[in-house]
């Protein structure tokens, strides 16, 4: 992990923003519990990009503004990928997140996940992997060019730990 | 007839669900006469056949993004009179100062809420 450390970028992407990169040594990485982070990328371009955003209205007027919220955080990925050369029409999409971390709350991690799936159906992008739902929180890194994501499990009390800890052990690694 | 029946709009938007979004607010607040176009250009070859009261645009669009297609309507006299509402994530002082020299009607924050939408169009037109 010290040779990965020394020879990538780590950029944090939180809640509420975005990140796009045509840089070969660029990781995205982020923690996810109820959130979800859509990765895209262009494969043909080279730029990928993440967002991460959390949608939790319990009201119907709430859960109107959570649509229009996260369609904008969606949109701007978009429009931030296609101003670095992306195609739409190219465009290939990776879905994280969207757990059930805490019990016995509505399920807000479904409806995010939902939510997701809807918005790259309606935009005809192409859903080409996808790790949701479940009760773990996910540590997720992407690579913008070329679009591989790993994803890690994480217990609750390491997803409190927002700074990525790339030498901590521990948890599930699978490849997306 | 209200005045809401009587609108028509056109709704401009390069991403589908931002269109339907907005297509969805206006049929909240009563505003059925909409039609749809993908991108500025598309607009601009359709309000030049078709014209309405108002239009509602999205301002970040590949090609003719929405300061152009505003800048356009204006330039050509049977669409110099729409009424123009521009939808945008950022609105820094220059675009502000682009959209009122071209003569921008008004100006709405993404993301938006339904009566925030209502207000700007009712600034516009008057009431619904």
């Amino acid at each position: 992990m010290t040779s990965d450390r020394a020879r990538f970028r780590w950029v944090p992407v939180v809640q509420g923003e975005f990140r796009a990169s045509a840089e070969d040594d660029v990781i995205f990485s982020t923690v996810l519990g109820s959130c979800i982070a859509a990765c895209l990328f262009d494969p043909v371009a080279r730029v990928g990009g993440m967002n991460h955003f959390l949608l939790a209205g319990e009201t119907q007027a709430e859960r109107g503004g959570d649509v229009m919220y996260g369609a904008y955080l969606m949109e701007l990925l978009v429009n931030g990928l296609m101003r670095m050369g992306a195609q739409r029409a190219r465009l290939e999409a990776k879905l994280f997140g969207g757990g059930r971390i805490v019990a016995g709350l509505s399920d807000i991690g479904a409806n995010n996940a939902a939510f997701a799936e809807r918005y790259l159906s309606y935009e005809g992008i192409r859903l080409v992997g996808r790790d949701l739902g479940g009760d773990k929180a996910r540590r997720l890194q992407f690579a913008p060019v070329g679009g591989r994501a790993r994803v890690r499990y994480v217990s609750d009390e390491a997803a409190r730990d927002e700074v990525p800890n790339l030498a901590a052990g521990g948890g599930d690694v699978e490849l997306f | 007839m209200s005045l809401a029946e009587k609108l028509r709009v056109m709704v401009v938007d390069d991403t589908s669900v931002s269109r339907a979004l907005i297509v969805d607010a206006l049929d909240q607040m009563g505003v059925r006469g909409v039609s749809l176009a993908k991108d500025g250009k598309a607009a601009l070859s359709a309000l030049m056949t078709q014209p309405v009261h108002l239009v509602i645009s999205d301002m970040n669009m590949p090609g003719l993004d929405g300061l152009g297609l505003l800048k356009g309507l204006r330039e050509f006299k049977p669409t110099s009179r729409i009424a123009f509402i521009l939808v945008t994530g950022s609105a820094d002082r220059t675009l502000v100062e682009r959209g009122r020299a071209f003569g921008l009607n008004n100006l709405v924050m993404k993301p938006f809420t339904v009566p925030a939408l209502r207000a700007a169009i009712e600034q516009v037109v008057g009431k619904l």
